[in-house]
């Protein structure tokens, strides 16, 4: 159900995308910064399932506010002159890594479970046939 | 627990689609702007170079206008030229008029000397009549269509040829005159002492007409000494 949502919102979302018109070259550096901001939003929110502990507000106010949080710091750093945009890039790219570790070694630790898993249950069937 | 994960469901498709189509949005920007070539200069740059064309264009609009208030300048300048201009080209017509470069025509007199069997017109004859002619306030005189000017010589040669501006002029002799018409008559047909009574009763020829419009030719400058220009005298500072 949701993967089915996720794919039909991606094919919509592409088709969106190729249509509008393309956005003045000023403003890309605070889309650029929206996007890396949603994107460790999804990233947040594919680990706290994983975890069990997805929560649909956090998720939801995560996504907008963080993204828009991110736009409003880079604005500033253009009027103060200061970079700003730069420490907004490095903080959500090294969460996005965190948060790809976690998952991975989610699927690491059930692939080796498994296995364990499937290894000890072979063991048994082994005894129960010699027994 | 159903209602919960439609709603879900829905959101995330939502957010899918928000991030798939911004994305998207920004690929194909940067994309196009790589074309264009700008992304290879930064924005500071661009400004930089935009403060410049500004001043450029600052400093050009500031000529622009220093070159327009010359050229007004000169305008006026050449409006005023026009003026003195007209003011000069009159007067040159008055002064050519009363030196007498141009035909004239106005009303006056014309007067014929004759030579008759018993006796000749000489030069003094006429001299005295185109005196008597300026004195009755004459403004224009000729004499056989040659203009008398301040620079005009009438001389005699022998006794029977005269010459006026260096012209020979023979009998009869016409003599007109422009100015005020009763004055000049009236002068010269004084009872007795009259320029026309005291020749004609000294034996010669002499008729006077009037008219309304005679007409007097300029001074014929060409191949004469005695044309306008001064060798020798120079003004006094």
């Amino acid at each position: 159900m949701i993967f089915i949502s996720i794919i039909i919102g991606c094919i919509l979302g592409a088709l969106i995308g190729i249509n509008i018109p393309t956005i003045p070259y000023t403003y890309t550096k605070y889309l650029a910064i929206a996007i890396i901001a949603a994107l460790d939003s999804v990233f947040g929110g594919i680990t706290s399932t994983l975890k069990k502990n997805f929560d649909m507000k956090i998720f939801i106010s995560g996504f907008f506010v963080n993204a828009i949080l991110a736009m409003l710091l880079t604005y500033l750093g253009e009027k103060l002159n200061v970079d700003i945009y730069l420490a907004a890039v490095v903080v959500f790219v090294g969460r996005m890594f965190n948060n790809l570790g976690t998952i991975r070694r989610h699927y690491v630790e059930k692939i080796t479970t498994r296995k364990i898993i499937a290894k000890a249950e072979a063991t048994i069937k082994q005894a129960n046939e010699q027994k | 627990m159903k209602r919960d994960k439609i709603t879900i469901t829905i959101v995330i498709g939502l957010v899918c689609t928000i991030l798939v189509a911004v994305m998207l949005a920004q690929f194909r920007t940067i994309e196009e702007t790589d074309i264009i070539g700008i992304e290879t200069s930064r924005e500071e740059e661009l400004r930089t170079m935009i403060a410049s064309w500004k001043t450029r264009y600052e400093e050009t609009e500031e000529q622009l206008q220093e070159t327009d208030q010359k050229i007004n300048e000169y305008k006026d300048k050449a409006i005023s030229n026009d003026e003195t201009k007209a003011l000069l080209e009159e007067e040159l017509n008055k002064t050519n008029m009363l030196v007498g470069k141009t035909n004239v025509t106005g009303e006056g007199v014309i007067i014929t000397l004759t030579n008759n069997e018993y006796s000749e017109i000489e030069y003094t004859d006429l001299i005295a009549l185109v005196n008597e002619l300026k004195l009755a306030g004459a403004e224009a005189i000729s004499i056989n269509d040659n203009r008398i000017i301040n620079m005009t010589d009438i001389v005699n040669v022998n006794s029977s040829t005269i010459l006026v501006n260096e012209e020979r002029i023979i009998s009869p002799y016409v003599v007109k005159a422009i100015g005020n018409q009763k004055y000049l008559s009236s002068a010269l047909s004084l009872k007795n002492s009259g320029y026309i009574d005291k020749y004609t009763s000294w034996g010669k020829t002499i008729s006077m007409e009037e008219g309304k419009n005679i007409k007097i030719y300029a001074y014929n400058q060409e191949g004469k000494k005695g044309s306008m220009e001064f060798k020798y005298a120079k003004e006094v500072e």
